[in-house]
């Protein structure tokens, strides 16, 4: 579990929660910070195994998941979460995050159930914005 | 297209250009007059050393009298312009071009190979880029660490409010990264390093062996002699162990044929019906020691997928270097009716006929019950049918027979607008076959 201080206080009350399943930490706190100053209350989690437990935990609105985890990659958690594995909410908005944009990988996520694919290095606002767009759109 | 001018005739013409008798010039390299007179008549193979003695006894270059001289150049010369989409007109007088300046013609044609190398060299990088887990492991980690980098930096740049504590860990992280992002970047120039070093020469250990061979025009008169014993002393030259292990293999095969099928035979013999009680009723032995031994004659030898393992190319029937050859060789006949002798006549696209001997026959046979390994050989000879010949190509990629309905891929000489779009300036531009 990464430690994020608590940003400044966010200009609007929150929005709800995000879940980041990422295991680098200096990416999650740039992640965590952005999406804090956001207005969103941000929970990190790094393991790829525990990752389905963690979203039951922290019952989020929209999840933001890397591909490369360790013990088992976006795409298990990913395809887990879609099967409603551990009592998870199936149909929970996803933004995933690869570094290897490769087009294998984006069609590996999409057929899985990917709500939004975002390949490394991304502006930060392209990154607040999915995460915006997905939270909108989410099923209440 | 114009017919080539067979050697035989060329050298008649030069010698009398040169205004001299028959008697003269056999007697300067060493042959009966008869003998010169049947090569003069195209009535006689000819290549080798003899070629050359005679060229320097006419005072011209081997080149200019050797019917594959020009024929192989013009050839590539055709398929380097056809590869750069020129349009016809622009390279019709390719065989002038080779004629009158060889050394030039001689250039394009080592330029358009040399360019076709590094085609290959390419796709096999993109491929090494694409399926490479420890190259992929690096930019993956470059990608990483970039974008952390790439974040933290903008929230420091847009965010000039930001507390002490999160400036403090942030500038920590930087520097943490860009020492990340440096060894990463010095990892993958160390990854494409390695890879240079490995080798410029990138050709295909039989690509070495095609050329080695090729170099020395499949004849190797130790082999003859001295038999499997030379062959260490021959292969020793050849740059890497693949293609050592490769040419071994070809040039023991051709010593075992040599003691089997000795090459005085093989000269005395007219055709390859004269050989088939000597060679004990082994047809693909005669096939190949014919095909050896005599320089005006070519050889082309494939295994039961096709793929061909010896092409010994012949004046004026140029065999790809690289993939297959023309689906409509008797030589792929010969395969589908395994142990059946064939002989027909067939006519390459520049109206040239050859009378071709071919067989299909197993190598190696485990035993009973046990599936034997097939090769099909197949012997090219030049003859006249006067338009009787089946047409064949030297291969799609430079075989100017558009509708051919064997056509397996476009011919870069191919002058149809849509067909010419198929090739691609910037992508797979260059021969193959």
């Amino acid at each position: 579990m990464i430690d994020i201080p608590s940003a400044d206080a966010p200009v609007d009350a929150p929005r709800g929660r995000v879940l980041l399943i990422e295991d680098e930490p200096n990416i999650a706190t740039a992640i965590g910070f952005l999406l804090q100053r956001e207005g969103w209350r941000v929970s990190t989690h790094s393991d790829g195994r525990t990752a389905l437990d963690a979203v039951v935990r922290h019952a989020p609105d929209v999840i933001v998941l890397d591909v490369m985890l360790p013990g088992q990659s976006g795409f298990e958690v990913l395809g887990g979460l879609r099967a409603g594995q551990n009592g998870t909410r199936a149909d929970l908005p996803v933004l995933m995050l690869t570094a290897k944009g490769q087009t294998k990988d984006r069609d590996r996520a999409e057929a899985l159930g990917v709500s939004r694919f975002m390949t490394k290095p991304f502006s930060n606002r392209e990154l607040i914005e999915a995460v915006r767009d997905l939270a909108r759109t989410a099923p209440e | 297209m114009p017919r080539s001018i067979p050697t035989g005739s060329r050298i008649r013409e030069r010698r009398l250009a040169l205004g001299r008798k028959q008697t003269a010039v056999a007697g300067t390299v060493g042959i009966s007059p008869s003998y010169l007179n049947l090569i003069e008549h195209n009535r006689r193979a000819i290549g080798g050393s003899l070629l050359s003695r005679l060229a320097t006894a006419l005072e011209t270059d081997r080149a200019a009298l050797a019917e594959d001289g020009d024929e192989a150049l013009i050839e590539e010369l055709r398929a380097a312009a056809g590869a750069q989409q020129n349009n016809e007109a622009e390279f019709d007088d390719a065989p002038d071009l080779a004629r009158r300046f060889p050394h030039w013609a001689g250039l394009i044609a080592a330029q358009a190979r040399a360019l076709a190398a590094q085609a290959r060299t390419i796709e096999a990088l993109s491929d090494r880029l694409s399926h490479d887990p420890t190259l992929a492991d690096a930019m993956h980690e470059l990608l990483s660490t970039v974008s952390v980098v790439r974040s933290t930096a903008s929230i420091l740049a847009q965010t000039p409010e930001i507390d002490a504590n999160w400036l403090g860990r942030f500038h920590a992280n930087l520097d943490a990264d860009s020492r990340r992002l440096a060894d990463g970047a010095e990892a993958v120039v160390g990854l494409f390093d390695r890879q240079a070093a490995r080798g410029a020469d990138r050709m295909l250990p039989s690509e070495t062996v095609s050329r080695f061979l090729d170099d020395a025009g499949h004849r190797f008169d130790v082999l003859e002699r001295d038999g499997v014993a030379a062959v260490p002393d021959l292969v020793g030259g050849l740059t890497g162990e693949d293609a050592r292990v490769l040419a071994t293999e070809i040039l023991t095969g051709d010593a075992e044929d040599a003691s089997r099928l000795p090459r005085a035979l093989v000269e005395a013999a007219d055709g390859p019906d004269d050989l088939i009680a000597a060679a004990g009723g082994d047809l693909a032995l005669v096939l190949r020691r014919m095909g050896v031994v005599d320089p005006g004659r070519g050889l082309v030898i494939c295994d039961a997928a096709g793929a061909l393992l010896r092409r010994k190319p012949v004046a004026g029937f140029p065999l790809p270097v690289m993939g297959a050859g023309c689906p409509l060789w008797p030589v792929y006949t010969a395969l589908g009716q395994p142990g059946r002798p064939l002989t027909v006549v067939v006519e390459t696209p520049d109206g040239a006929d050859w009378r071709v001997h071919a067989i299909a026959q197993a190598v190696a046979v485990a035993g009973f019950g046990a599936a034997p390994v097939i090769r099909a050989t197949m012997l090219l000879t030049r003859t006249q049918s006067g338009g009787a010949g089946a047409p064949v190509g030297p291969g799609c990629r430079v075989c100017p027979r558009i509708e051919c309905p064997a056509r397996r891929e476009p011919s870069v000489l191919s002058t149809r607008p849509d067909m010419l779009d198929m090739v691609d300036l910037t992508g797979d531009t260059l021969p193959r076959s």
